[in-house]
C-alpha cells in the first residue's frame, strides 16, 4: 500500500540546515499495523506528515496505492487525503465551536456526502465508539478519553484505508489509553492500515511491526508477529 | 528603562514589517486627514476675522412679504436709510456706511488701464473695516475726489512708489487722486477682492438717478447696500429690534403692502450662514463645516480603533512574551509602560508621516477647496495642539492593548492555553459594522451629489452656449456705437451675430412689479424679471421661439412689444398670450411671442418668469456669436482690433458664456470633490479595520482551519467559511446605512428645487461595491490562512 524510498526532508533556517529525514525507505502492506518509535527530534512526526500528504518531501519516492505522489500538487494530495486517510492526534484537535456530531460530520461534508447519508454514517460510527449519548456536547464537556474517541470517530467516518496516529494516547491516562489502543486494534482487524507514532513501548506492542528511528534514519525494524 | 522600552518597541516594529506598515500608514493617513480638515475648519470659522470689529459689523438686509405671504430677504436698501439710522438711532451705531454694489470698473492712469473690483462707500468704511493703511490714513475718503486702493493695485499701477496724490480715472470718467493704500484684504474675507474704494459722495454726484434719490428723499427705490457697526456694549439683536421698521415707517400707500422689515446680518455669519428662507436665517455652508468636522473626528477614531485592533490581533503572539516577562519579575506597570511606549513610538512615526503628507497635500487641497491655507509651521499653538493630539492618540490607541495584554496570566499563556475572549471579537465586529456603515453612507452621498450636478447640468438651458461670448459694457465708451460695432464686426467675419442686453446671460439684473393684464387678480403683487435686448438678441443667443415670433426690425411696433418666457405665461395664467396686451409703466405692450425658458440663474432652481423687450439705451452687455468656421483665438483677435478702435481706453475683456455658466456649479463640485476624497479615505480606513479583524479572526481560528484542512477542507471551502462572516457584517452595515443615507441625501436635495431622484440603483450599486471590497480585503487573509500548512498550526500545541 505504501512504498517509500530514499525519502529526504530538510528544515532550513538562515544559518543552518537540519536533516529531518535522511534517505528513509520502507514498505507498508495493506492491513498492517505499524508503530514508529524513536527519541524526540528523530523525524517521526515529519514522516507522519509526509505520509499524510500534509507536507512536502525534499527528495526520494513515495508510492501510495501504486501511484507516485511525490510530485503531486496541493489540490491532488488533498483529494487523495480526504478519501483515503484519517488522522488521530495526541491533542485530539477537535473544533471547540462544533458539537461532537458536527466534528465527526466534517470530513463527510468536505467529501460531498448527502445530508441524510451523513447522519446515518455519523450515528453508526458514534455507536461504534460508544459516545452516541454525547453527540450534542461540545468537546470541552468531555473527558480526554471521550475526546480521543470522538477524534478517532472523525478519523474513520469516511472509511479511510489508512489511519495515521500521532501519539494517540499521549494525553490520556493508562485506562483511557488502553481503550483507545483497543479501538485502533479493532479498526485494524476490520481492515484499516494503521501507522502510529508513539513513545510508549506498551502501545507499540499492539502493532505488528515496530520501526525504530534515529536522526532521520531507520535503525531497526522488528516484527511482532 | 525607557530606552529599553523603546528598543523592544522598535524591534517589534521591524519584526512585523507588513503589519507595522499597515498600522503606521493607516494611522498616518487618518491623522493627515484630521489635520487637513482641522486647518480647513479653522480657515472657515475665522472668515472675516481680519476686521478688528468683525463681531460688531452687520450687513443691513430687508425682508419683504409677497402677496402669498412668503418672505423674501433682499440686500438692497433705499437711499435715505443711511441718514435715517444716523439721525434717529445714532447712539446704537459707531458707523453707518452706505455703499454701492461692488463691481468691475476700469481704473486708469496716463497709459495704463486695469479692470478692478471696487465700490463707492461712505468715509467711515475704512474705520469700520479696520483696513491696514500702508500710505494715508482712515480719513482718506473725506475728499469727494479721492480714492483708496489696495496694495496690489497700487503696485500694478504705480510700481513700488508712494502713490499718494497721484491722479487716477475711474470708468474713464471720474477724476480722482489717491489718498490711501491699504494692505490687500486676506483671502478668507468677504471683501477679499475689493481693490479700490471711492467716496460715496462721488457716486451720488456722478449718477443722475442717485442724485435724484437724494434730492427727493426717495424711499421707494432700493438700489444700495448698507453696512453698520453697532456701538460697543450694544446687543445686535436689540438694536435690530429697534430699527426693524425704519423703512416701513417712511413708506406710504401701496409701498407699505410688502411690509419691509430690516434684518441685521452679523459679519461673523456672512460666510457660513448666508441662506435665508422665508425671512429667517437657515444656515448655509456651516452645515458642511459640521459635516466635514464630524467626518474628520470619525476618521481619526476609526484610525485609532484600527490601530488598537491590529495590535490586539497580535495578542496571542505577544501573550507568550508577556508570560515570560512576568515570570522573570516584570510588574504589570512595567508591561503597561512597555506597550504604551510601543504605541507612542508608532503614533509619533505616524505623526511625522502625517505632517509630511499634509505638507505635500496642501497645494492640491487648496486648489480643490478653493482656499489659500498655508502650512502653519510658525504657529506655536498649532504645534502645541498637535503634541496634545499625539499624546491623546497614543493613549487612545495604545491603552486598550496595553491594559489588555498586560493582564494576561503568565501560567496560562505559557502553557499555550490562552484564547482571546468572545467579547473581544464582538467588539471588533461592531466596529467594522460602524466603519462600513459610515463608508456606505459617504459613498451614497457622493454619488447623489454627482447625480444632482449631472441632472442640473443636463437640463435644457434654452439657448446655444457654443461660441457665445459676453462683453460687459463697463464704461460709457460703448454708448451709441451698437450699429457701427455690429457692422464692423460682421465685416471681419469673426462673428455670426451680435446683440446687446441689460442682463448677462448668466444672471438676472432686474425685476419689477406693476404688470397688469386682463383677468389678473387685482391683489396679486407681480414680480417679473425684465430683460432689455436689441433686435438681434434671439438669433445671437439662439433662443427657441415656442409660439408667435421673434422681434423684427420690419415691425416698428415691436419697440413696445413683449416676448414672454414660458414661465411667465404660466405665472400670469394667460391662455393664448399671442396678441394679448400687458400694461406696464403706464404703457400697453403687445405680446408677440413666447420663448422656451432661458436658464440664467441657479441651475438648481426653476427658471423665473421673464419678459423681454426692445430697448437700446439700457443695455449693459454685448453678446457675440463667434463664427464656428474660424478658430476662437483668431476671431477674438479680430474682435479686439475693432473694440480697441472704438473704445481705445477700455481694456478688451470678455468671457465665454459656457465658462461663466460652469461657475454656477463650483460650490456643488467642491462638495463633490471633498466628499469623494473623504469617501475614499473612509473606505480605505474601513478596509484596514476589516483587514485587522480578518487577521485577528484568522489568528484565533488557526487551529480550527488546520483541523478542517486535515479532515479534507479545500482552500475554497475555507475561503467561504472565513468570508461568510464578513459578508454578513457588511450586509448588516449596508442595511443600517441605507435608510440613514436616504434620509440624509433627501434632506440635502431639499435645498434644491430642481433636483434629481434618489434612485434604487444607487443603493444596490454601493451595496454590491461594499461586498466586493470586503471580499477582496478578506480574501487576502482567508486564502493565506487556507494555504498555510496545517501541521504548523497543529504543532503549536
Amino acid at each position: 500500500m505504501i512504498k517509500i524510498k530514499d525519502l529526504e526532508k530538510y528544515y532550513k533556517t538562515e544559518e543552518l540546515q537540519t536533516i529531518a529525514l535522511n534517505k528513509l525507505s520502507f514498505e507498508v502492506k495493506q492491513g498492517e499495523f505499524i508503530a514508529v518509535m524513536g527519541p524526540s527530534g528523530c523525524g517521526k512526526s515529519t514522516l507522519l506528515n509526509i505520509l499524510g500528504m500534509l507536507d512536502d518531501s525534499d527528495g526520494g519516492s513515495f508510492i501510495f496505492n501504486g501511484e507516485e505522489v511525490i510530485n503531486y500538487n496541493e489540490r491532488k494530495r488533498a483529494n487523495i487525503r480526504k478519501h483515503n486517510i484519517g488522522f488521530v492526534f495526541q491533542s485530539f484537535n477537535l473544533i471547540d465551536q462544533l458539537t461532537v456530531f458536527e466534528n465527526v460530520e466534517l470530513p463527510l461534508i468536505y467529501t460531498g456526502v448527502k445530508k441524510a447519508e451523513r447522519k446515518k454514517k455519523v450515528h453508526e460510527v458514534l455507536e461504534k465508539m460508544q459516545i452516541m449519548h454525547r453527540r450534542k456536547h461540545f468537546p470541552q464537556q468531555l473527558s480526554g478519553g471521550q475526546q480521543q474517541r470522538v477524534a478517532v470517530a472523525r478519523a474513520v467516518v469516511n472509511d479511510p484505508k489508512l489511519i495515521l496516529a500521532d501519539e494517540p494516547t499521549g494525553n490520556l491516562d493508562s485506562s483511557n489509553g488502553n481503550e483507545v489502543m483497543e479501538l485502533l486494534t479493532e479498526l485494524n482487524n476490520q481492515g484499516a492500515t494503521i501507522i502510529m507514532v508513539t513513545h510508549s513501548e506498551h502501545d507499540a506492542k499492539y502493532s505488528h511491526r515496530i520501526i525504530r528511528m534515529l536522526d532521520g534514519q531507520k535503525v531497526t525494524e522488528n516484527s511482532l508477529i | 528603562m525607557i530606552k529599553n522600552y523603546f528598543k523592544i518597541a522598535w524591534r517589534n516594529l521591524i519584526k512585523n514589517k507588513g503589519l507595522s506598515f499597515i498600522n503606521l500608514s493607516g494611522l498616518a493617513l487618518g491623522m493627515a486627514v484630521v489635520i487637513l480638515i482641522g486647518l480647513w475648519i479653522y480657515d472657515e470659522v475665522t472668515f472675516n476675522q481680519n476686521h478688528e470689529n468683525y463681531d460688531r459689523i452687520a450687513h443691513v438686509l430687508m425682508n419683504k412679504t409677497s402677496s402669498n405671504g412668503d418672505k423674501r430677504t433682499r440686500f438692497t436698501m433705499p437711499f435715505p436709510l443711511g441718514n435715517e439710522l444716523r439721525d434717529k438711532y445714532g447712539d446704537n451705531f459707531d458707523y453707518v456706511v452706505m455703499s454701492s454694489f461692488h463691481g468691475d470698473n476700469i481704473i486708469s492712469i496716463d497709459n495704463k488701464s486695469l479692470t478692478k473690483l471696487g465700490g463707492f462707500m461712505e468715509p467711515d468704511a475704512l474705520r469700520m473695516l479696520s483696513l491696514r493703511m500702508i500710505y494715508g490714513d482712515w480719513d482718506g475718503l473725506k475728499n469727494p475726489n479721492s480714492v483708496v486702493i489696495s496694495q496690489s493695485t497700487s503696485k500694478a499701477l504705480f510700481g513700488d512708489i508712494n502713490p499718494i496724490g497721484k491722479p487716477l480715472k475711474i470708468s474713464n470718467l471720474l477724476d480722482v487722486f489717491v489718498t490711501g493704500v491699504y494692505q490687500d484684504i486676506p483671502f478668507n474675507a468677504t471683501f477679499n477682492n475689493l481693490e479700490f474704494i471711492a467716496p460715496w459722495e462721488l457716486y451720488v454726484t456722478s449718477h443722475s438717478w442717485v442724485r435724484y434719490a437724494r434730492d427727493n428723499n426717495f424711499w421707494d427705490n432700493n438700489s444700495y447696500q448698507l453696512y453698520v457697526q453697532i456701538a460697543d456694549g450694544r446687543n445686535m439683536k436689540l438694536v435690530n429690534a429697534k430699527i426693524k421698521d425704519a423703512v416701513y415707517d417712511n413708506l406710504s400707500g401701496n409701498s407699505k403692502k410688502s411690509h419691509p422689515e430690516l434684518v441685521l446680518h452679523p459679519m461673523k455669519d456672512w460666510h457660513l450662514r448666508s441662506d435665508w428662507k422665508n425671512g429667517v436665517n437657515v444656515g448655509g455652508f456651516i452645515q458642511y463645516v459640521w459635516l466635514f468636522g464630524i467626518i474628520g473626528l470619525f476618521v481619526l477614531l476609526l484610525a485609532c480603533i484600527n490601530f488598537m485592533n491590529l495590535s490586539t490581533a497580535q495578542s496571542e503572539k505577544r501573550a507568550k512574551e508577556v508570560g515570560v516577562l512576568k515570570s522573570i519579575g516584570s510588574s504589570k506597570k512595567q508591561l503597561i509602560n512597555q506597550f504604551l511606549s510601543e504605541s507612542f513610538l508608532v503614533v509619533v512615526l505616524a505623526f511625522i508621516l502625517a505632517i509630511s503628507i499634509v505638507f505635500l497635500a496642501i497645494p492640491s487641497f487648496n486648489q480643490l477647496a478653493d482656499k489659500q491655507i498655508v502650512f502653519p509651521y510658525k504657529n506655536i499653538l498649532f504645534w502645541l495642539i498637535n503634541i496634545g493630539f499625539v499624546i491623546v492618540t497614543s493613549l487612545l490607541a495604545g491603552s486598550y492593548p496595553a491594559f489588555y495584554l498586560s493582564s494576561f496570566r503568565p501560567v496560562k499563556v505559557l502553557k499555550g492555553g490562552f484564547k482571546a475572549g468572545k467579547s473581544a471579537t464582538s467588539f471588533r465586529k461592531t466596529l467594522v459594522v460602524v466603519q462600513f456603515a459610515v463608508s456606505v453612507m459617504l459613498v451614497i452621498g457622493t454619488i447623489v451629489v454627482k447625480k444632482q450636478i449631472n441632472h442640473s447640468k443636463n437640463r435644457p438651458i434654452g439657448y446655444e452656449q457654443e461660441g457665445l461670448v459676453m462683453i460687459g459694457k463697463v464704461t460709457e465708451d460703448y454708448e451709441g456705437k451698437y450699429n457701427v460695432l455690429r457692422s464692423e464686426l460682421l465685416n471681419t467675419g469673426a462673428i455670426e451675430n451680435m446683440s446687446e442686453s441689460s442682463s448677462p446671460l448668466t444672471d438676472v439684473w432686474s425685476s419689477g412689479g406693476g404688470f397688469e393684464w386682463q383677468g389678473k387678480d387685482p391683489n396679486f403683487l407681480t414680480n417679473i424679471v425684465t430683460v432689455c435686448v436689441s433686435h438681434d438678441y434671439g438669433k445671437t443667443v439662439g433662443w427657441n421661439i415656442a409660439k408667435g415670433r421673434d422681434f423684427s426690425r420690419t415691425f416698428s411696433t415691436d419697440s413696445t412689444a413683449f416676448i414672454l418666457n414660458e414661465a411667465a405665461v404660466k405665472y400670469m395664467g394667460i391662455k393664448d398670450p399671442i396678441g394679448k396686451t400687458i400694461r406696464w409703466n403706464n404703457q400697453d405692450h403687445k405680446v408677440i411671442g413666447v420663448v422656451k425658458n432661458i436658464l440664467t440663474e441657479s441651475p438648481f432652481q426653476p427658471v423665473k418668469q421673464a419678459v423681454y423687450m426692445i430697448k437700446y439705451d439700457n443695455t449693459n452687455w454685448i453678446e457675440l456669436k463667434l463664427n464656428p468656421s474660424k478658430s476662437a483665438s483668431e476671431s477674438l483677435a479680430a474682435i479686439k482690433t475693432v473694440f480697441n478702435k472704438h473704445a481705445p481706453n477700455v481694456p478688451f475683456e470678455y468671457q465665454f458664456v459656457d465658462e461663466t455658466f460652469a461657475e454656477k456649479f463650483i460650490a456643488e463640485e467642491r462638495i463633490r470633490k471633498l466628499s469623494t476624497i473623504f469617501s475614499f479615505f473612509a473606505i480605505f480606513i474601513s478596509c484596514l479595520g476589516l483587514f485587522g479583524l480578518a487577521s485577528f479572526i484568522v489568528e484565533q481560528r488557526t487551529k480550527e482551519i488546520g483541523i478542517r484542512k486535515v479532515v479534507g477542507a479545500s482552500v475554497f471551502n475555507l475561503w467561504k467559511l472565513l468570508s461568510k462572516d464578513f459578508i454578513t457584517l457588511v450586509i448588516l452595515a449596508t442595511i443600517i446605512a441605507i435608510p440613514l443615507a436616504y434620509y440624509g441625501v433627501n434632506n440635502w436635495l431639499d435645498n434644491y428645487e430642481y433636483r434629481t431622484e434618489v434612485s434604487w440603483w444607487v443603493f444596490v450599486t454601493v451595496g454590491i461595491g461594499a461586498i466586493v471590497v470586503t471580499l477582496t480585503t478578506v480574501s487576502f487573509q482567508a486564502i493565506k490562512a487556507a494555504n498555510t500548512n496545517p501541521i504548523k498550526s497543529l504543532k503549536t500545541e
